[in-house]
């Protein structure tokens, strides 16, 4: 029988998951804005952040944040070294979007087979860091790491907000994303911009890659599965829309852990995306009306 | 010389097609079902030029398409007993049927929001195949259907020369007026429009060709391997049928024949790579399309890849924008 405490308790147990996909599908918001560039390798990047961290924390056996900060700035670089070394030569020379989709696929598989070599293909995981004891508020059951995770992340995206909105660097990175010409005129280095979106953009799924270990184990395709709940999130949620990604992300959440409870839970994904098809085909803009009508 | 490579190239082909139809009496067994699968997916990798190279729609899910036309004949013969003829026919009707389907999220849709839906397809009809195991046999498989011909090297034979009938009519579809449509799409979809291209008609003709192609590799496939698994069908297959494509060249259906040759047999030359086969094709992927798109004169004039292009006459659509 469906009482709203057992509603509830699903709502708070999607919410986990959905945080966790909403990260890596603002880094998606992000790059699009940025640059016009849809990063379908924005899945694998927060596994990378997983086992760089499964690496620094469970085998060199540093404490948790000095490991938590250096799997963050570490992929950051990384996201960084990406853009100056790899996509934004692409997109300089206007090279067909296609083609460079086709580039963030293959870094995609890239660094999905990399994990697989590196670090190998049965699932693992570390020790929770939150404690595992679960505590009962009224009728609900909530395990610790739920309520880190959720304030890690609001104290991150306020940050993020504050970066954005309130530093030189990040109106600068707006201005790129609205119109690079205007900002190059400005004396803003498009090139810099465009990296440090995707420095904020694979650090932010780094994150999303730490706190998602107490809730799935690691395994080296883990990011094709989260990837794909990510994109569906960033389109329900409207692309390129910086709430629309965070809406986007906890609703796909709270959705699938619903479904799969009180419907099937083999059929959860086909859910997510006959959802997504729907959104697609009636609202493509998302929930908050992004722009997507092609400029002429 | 000139003349000989010109004369080699404009028959490159039929030169290929010969050679297959002698590789049974001159290769090992094992070598021979490797051929084999090359020569299947060529089929495929043909349907994707037509989709992702002519008219510039990318699709990750062609490896459920595949596995569409697969499963449709292996169920047809398996549960309802049909005989393999009717049911490779039904099989590459429904398959197109399907893949026709996909073009309606393509008229509203372009770029990336197509590449999800896409990618979304794939992965429903992968769970679709390993959940509805009453039809489909679940993760245990689906096999004990009968082949096309009886004799396995009849069936070889019949996939070289439709092998060779769907390369000549590609290419002949790229120089006509639905490839020329397509191409413009590619381009500048509105440009396309004013110009007087029925966009929807060419878009959902590009998707029923590149799903009746994939259908009709799949049935190859099932005949071949004459067992199915979901795993077959991941979006790591489509991710290397994509790769297929794009070594190609994107644009010359010669360079994707031997593309998808070369590339279904490189890890029987690679075995040493096993593991971290897709590691490398993907770097290999990722350092051709850096070095071949983008404009720093010194290294593309020399990439490798520009090479093959030379040779196979690809590489035309270079530095459009």
């Amino acid at each position: 029988m469906l009482t709203s405490a057992i509603l509830l308790q699903l709502v708070l147990n999607g919410l986990a998951m959905g945080i966790i996909y909403s990260l890596p599908a603002l880094g998606i918001s992000l790059i699009w804005n940025a640059s016009g560039l849809f990063n379908f390798a924005q899945g694998d990047l927060l596994t990378l952040g997983g086992y760089v961290m499964l690496s620094l924390f469970s085998k060199l056996d540093l404490p948790y944040i000095p490991a938590f900060a250096m799997t963050v700035v570490a992929m950051g670089l990384l996201g960084y070294a990406l853009s100056q070394i790899y996509f934004y030569p692409m997109l300089e020379s206007r090279v067909n979007p296609q083609i460079i989709l086709i580039g963030t696929v293959a870094f995609s598989i890239f660094i999905r087979n990399l994990i697989l070599v590196i670090w190998g293909t049965t699932p693992q995981t570390y020790a929770n860091p939150f404690g595992s004891q679960v505590m009962q508020i009224g009728e609900l059951y909530l395990m610790p790491h739920v309520i880190w995770i959720v304030s890690i992340v609001a104290v991150l995206l306020v940050a993020l907000q504050y970066f954005l909105r309130g530093t030189m660097v990040g109106i600068a990175m707006r201005a790129v994303a609205q119109r690079q010409t205007a900002a190059w005129l400005m004396g803003i280095r498009n090139d810099r911009m465009i990296a440090l979106t995707f420095l904020l953009s694979t650090g932010i799924a780094a994150v999303s890659g730490v706190l998602i270990s107490p809730i799935i184990p690691l395994t080296p395709s883990m990011g094709g599965m989260i990837a794909v709940k990510a994109m569906a999130a960033v389109l329900i949620g409207g692309l390129g829309s910086f709430g629309g990604a965070l809406v986007g992300g906890v609703a796909v959440g709270i959705a699938e852990t619903i479904f799969a409870a009180l419907v099937n839970p083999a059929y959860r994904d086909i859910f997510i995306f006959a959802v997504l098809v729907l959104f697609l085909l009636f609202r493509p803009g998302g929930i908050f009306r992004a722009q997507v009508s092609e400029k002429v | 010389m000139a003349k000989l490579i010109a004369l080699l190239r404009r028959h490159a082909l039929l030169i290929i097609a010969l050679l297959l139809l002698m590789a049974p009496h001159v290769t090992s067994q094992y070598e021979f079902y490797v051929v084999e699968r090359g020569v299947q997916n060529a089929i495929h990798v043909l349907g994707l030029l037509i989709l992702i190279g002519y008219s510039g729609m990318l699709s990750l899910g062609s490896a459920a398409l595949l596995a569409t036309g697969a499963y449709t004949y292996g169920i047809l013969l398996v549960k309802l007993g049909l005989s393999p003829l009717l049911g490779a026919v039904l099989a590459v009707a429904f398959t197109t049927a399907v893949g026709t389907g996909l073009a309606l999220p393509a008229f509203r849709l372009a770029g990336p929001f197509l590449v999800v839906t896409t990618v979304g397809f794939g992965e429903i009809v992968r769970i679709l195949l390993l959940n509805l195991e009453p039809v489909t046999g679940g993760a245990y498989g689906l096999a004990g259907f009968a082949n096309l011909l009886p004799d396995p090297n009849a069936v070889y034979y019949l996939m070289v020369v439709v092998l060779f009938l769907v390369a000549v009519a590609t290419e002949r579809i790229g120089r006509s007026r639905l490839g020329l449509a397509l191409k413009a799409l590619r381009e500048d979809e509105v440009a396309a429009q004013v110009m007087g291209v029925d966009v929807r008609r060419a878009k959902m003709v590009a998707f029923a060709l590149s799903a009746m192609l994939a259908g009709l590799s799949g049935v190859f496939l099932a005949n071949l391997t004459g067992y199915l698994s979901p795993d077959s069908f991941t979006s790591a297959e489509s991710a290397t049928y994509l790769l297929m494509v794009v070594m190609g060249g994107m644009q010359s259906v010669v360079g994707a024949v031997i593309s998808s040759l070369v590339i279904t047999s490189l890890p029987e030359v690679l075995r040493f790579l096993s593991s971290s086969r897709l590691l490398v094709y993907s770097l290999v992927l990722l350092v051709y399309l850096r070095l071949n798109w983008v404009r720093t004169r010194s290294l593309s004039t020399w990439s490798g890849a520009r090479m093959l292009g030379v040779l196979t006459g690809a590489g035309k659509g270079k530095g459009r924008s």
